[in-house]
């Protein structure tokens, strides 16, 4: 194509800038909203993917309560039912099924405590889990160490931070302290939403102190089964269901790798469909990109009509205003890209107080495939009016007044 | 050696949904190379059909139409373009410079579509239509009428045509500068351009050799 085609349209885009300024602001806010949503759908799902990869790959088993599988009782309200148990035996069947994988069981109830002397009662759950799986609950402590006496707990971060605990803190357990007091040995650093023990506002404390607290049937909350890595989670679930539920379905078998994945699908379904309304604008630029090529085909047909008359190819003029979309469509594309990293950089640090998700692979290819998208709209407005200025006939043209 | 234009029999119907209209009816005539014609007419007579079909922009309906023996029946669109870009050069009424363009690149134009530029061949021209060197990086909205029909014609000619087609080329300049632009084309034609030019002014077919009068689709002398 000829040089001076693009020479003409960048001079006519000048003359317009005001106008071919505002087409481009619409290109610009189009990328920004796609890509900007895309990086932030990313950012919250790598955000939200870290936490919860903490818990590692991890199978709960929980007594099956009727109301289909849910996502069993880790929540922090400490869900177990009176009547909904694990027996020791079938825990003895879940540890012989899942073997060499460790499986452990946990006593969870909640309850009114204090800390220090007058202080208002609090209520929290309290777990009670054998000193010796502690270690395998992969709980990382931010201060202390790990308790092995029935004295001792562990405490969660926002419960220390709420409550001002630290390590050899006490805490009151009951109403009026009627069931002793535990000495803070270690505070669990935050671990946010997790399938096995949800701790931020929790005490752990161990399986002797509970059972000698609460009392015993020799029963269980939940079982935490944590398979080891190379191992399939699917497959020790469909092993204790094997086992477990042959008969009747007595325990709720819930695979943290299964639903994370289903959890990052819906991440995926609601970043697209954010996305998609992102697009919507980008359809809106491309209407105002149509119509002020439109305006530039209408105000220029006598000129259409002289180079035509002199020897201009149709695919010549059909090139002039191609070009015309394609420069508003890259630079809008550009700064649209550029600005929606910006964008993304401080949505992520308001809604995730974080940016550090910000600078991956997914952020680039969502600016490219907003930067993209803006360029395939610009050039898919400019297609009609360019064949439109085309196909124009040179003599009626030449006569347009 | 071939006329540069040949018409034979050449019938040009419009179709309308009022009726079809004939704005040329078997008209026959030939261009030779080196003549200065100028076609005059009423307004509706067909002149401005004529000077559509010599300049390759339509086709005829009826007839057959030769340039320098070549007949355009069976051209496509892009033949007919490059025929255009090639053979013909257009002088207007209203000189339609592009404004977009400076002066050297409004005259380089038809080369720059040629797929090269010789920016002394564009300068030479210039200087042929005696316009001013220091307007040539100038854009045509700060020249003069005068100055801009020396633009067009200079335009014109930078492809070396076989043929200058001119319509109205002073129906937009006082009469002095009319006359100054007739003066240039006599001299292009003394130098061997060939030129027609389509007008209403008896004082501008005064400066050419032959005159083919239109009425009603046909030719009247």
């Amino acid at each position: 194509m000829t040089a001076i085609f693009w020479e003409i349209a960048k001079r006519n885009i000048r003359l317009h800038m005001l106008r071919s300024t505002l087409a481009m602001l619409g290109i610009v806010i189009g990328v920004v909203a796609i890509a900007s949503m895309g990086i932030l759908g990313n950012s919250m799902v790598a955000s939200v993917s870290e936490s919860l990869n903490s818990v590692g790959d991890s199978v709960i088993v929980s007594p099956y309560s009727g109301g289909g599988d849910g996502m069993g009782p880790g929540g922090g309200g400490g869900g177990s039912s009176a009547n909904l148990k694990i027996t020791d035996q079938n825990y003895q069947q879940i540890k012989r099924a899942v073997a060499p994988n460790v499986a452990i069981p946990v006593l969870s109830t909640s309850e009114r405590m204090s800390v220090g002397v007058g202080s208002d009662d609090i209520v929290a759950t309290i777990y009670g889990v054998d000193t010796q799986y502690i270690p395998d609950l992969s709980l990382v402590l931010t201060s202390g160490v790990y308790n092995n006496a029935d004295s001792g707990c562990l405490v969660g971060s926002e419960f220390a931070t709420d409550n001002n605990v630290k390590v050899g803190s006490r805490i009151s357990m009951g109403s009026d302290g009627q069931y002793g007091t535990l000495r803070v040995t270690g505070i669990i650093e935050e671990r946010g939403m997790s399938f096995d023990l949800s701790t931020d506002n929790a005490v752990v404390a161990t399986q002797g102190w509970y059972e000698s607290t609460f009392g015993s049937n020799d029963e269980y909350d939940q079982v935490v089964v944590k398979v080891k890595e190379g191992q399939d989670t699917a497959e020790v679930k469909k092993i204790i269901e094997k086992q477990l539920n042959r008969r009747d379905k007595i325990v709720s078998v819930t695979d943290s790798k299964a639903t994370l994945d289903s959890l990052y699908a819906t991440f995926g379904t609601i970043t697209t469909f954010v996305t998609a309304i992102g697009g919507i604008s980008m359809i809106v630029a491309g209407v105002s990109i149509f119509n002020i090529m439109m305006m530039s085909v209408n105000e220029r047909i006598k000129e259409i009509g002289i180079m035509r008359s002199i020897g201009t190819q149709k695919k010549e003029v059909m090139s002039m205003f191609i070009y015309e979309a394609a420069i508003i469509g890259v630079i809008g594309s550009i700064v649209g890209g550029i600005l929606s990293i910006l964008a993304g950089y401080a949505v992520s640090a308001l809604m995730l107080g974080t940016t550090e998700y910000l600078w991956t692979i997914s952020t680039a290819i969502s600016v490219s495939e907003g930067v993209g998208f803006g360029i395939v709209i610009c050039l898919a407005c400019g297609i009609y009016p360019a064949w439109q200025a085309a196909n124009l006939n040179p003599i009626d043209a030449l006569r347009h007044e | 050696m071939e006329p540069v234009i040949q018409f034979e029999d050449v019938v040009k119907i419009y179709p309308l949904k009022s009726g079809d209209v004939t704005a040329l009816n078997h008209i026959s005539f030939a261009v030779e190379r080196g003549e200065f014609i100028s076609i005059m007419g009423p307004s509706g007579s067909g002149k401005s059909t004529l000077l559509t079909l010599m300049g390759c922009l339509d086709k005829p309906t009826f007839g057959t139409i030769s340039m320098s023996g070549i007949p355009i029946r069976d051209m496509s669109d892009v033949e007919l373009t490059s025929l255009r870009r090639d053979r013909i050069g257009f002088i207007f009424q209203y000189f339609n410079l592009f404004p977009l363009l400076n002066i050297i690149e409004n005259v380089s134009f038809p080369q720059m579509l040629k797929g090269g530029v010789n920016v002394e061949k564009a300068k030479e021209v210039l200087r042929a239509v005696q316009l001013d060197e220091h307007l040539y990086t100038h854009t045509p909205l700060e020249l003069s009428g005068g100055q801009q029909q020396r633009v067009a014609v200079a335009r014109s000619l930078i492809n070396d045509p076989d043929i200058l087609l001119c319509d109205e080329p002073t129906g937009n300049l006082d009469s002095k500068t009319g006359a100054s632009i007739m003066e240039l084309m006599t001299q292009l034609n003394k130098k061997g351009a060939t030129i027609i030019v389509v007008t209403h002014d008896p004082n501008v077919a005064n400066y050419t050799n032959r005159t083919i009068r239109i009425i009603d689709g046909r030719i009247a002398a």
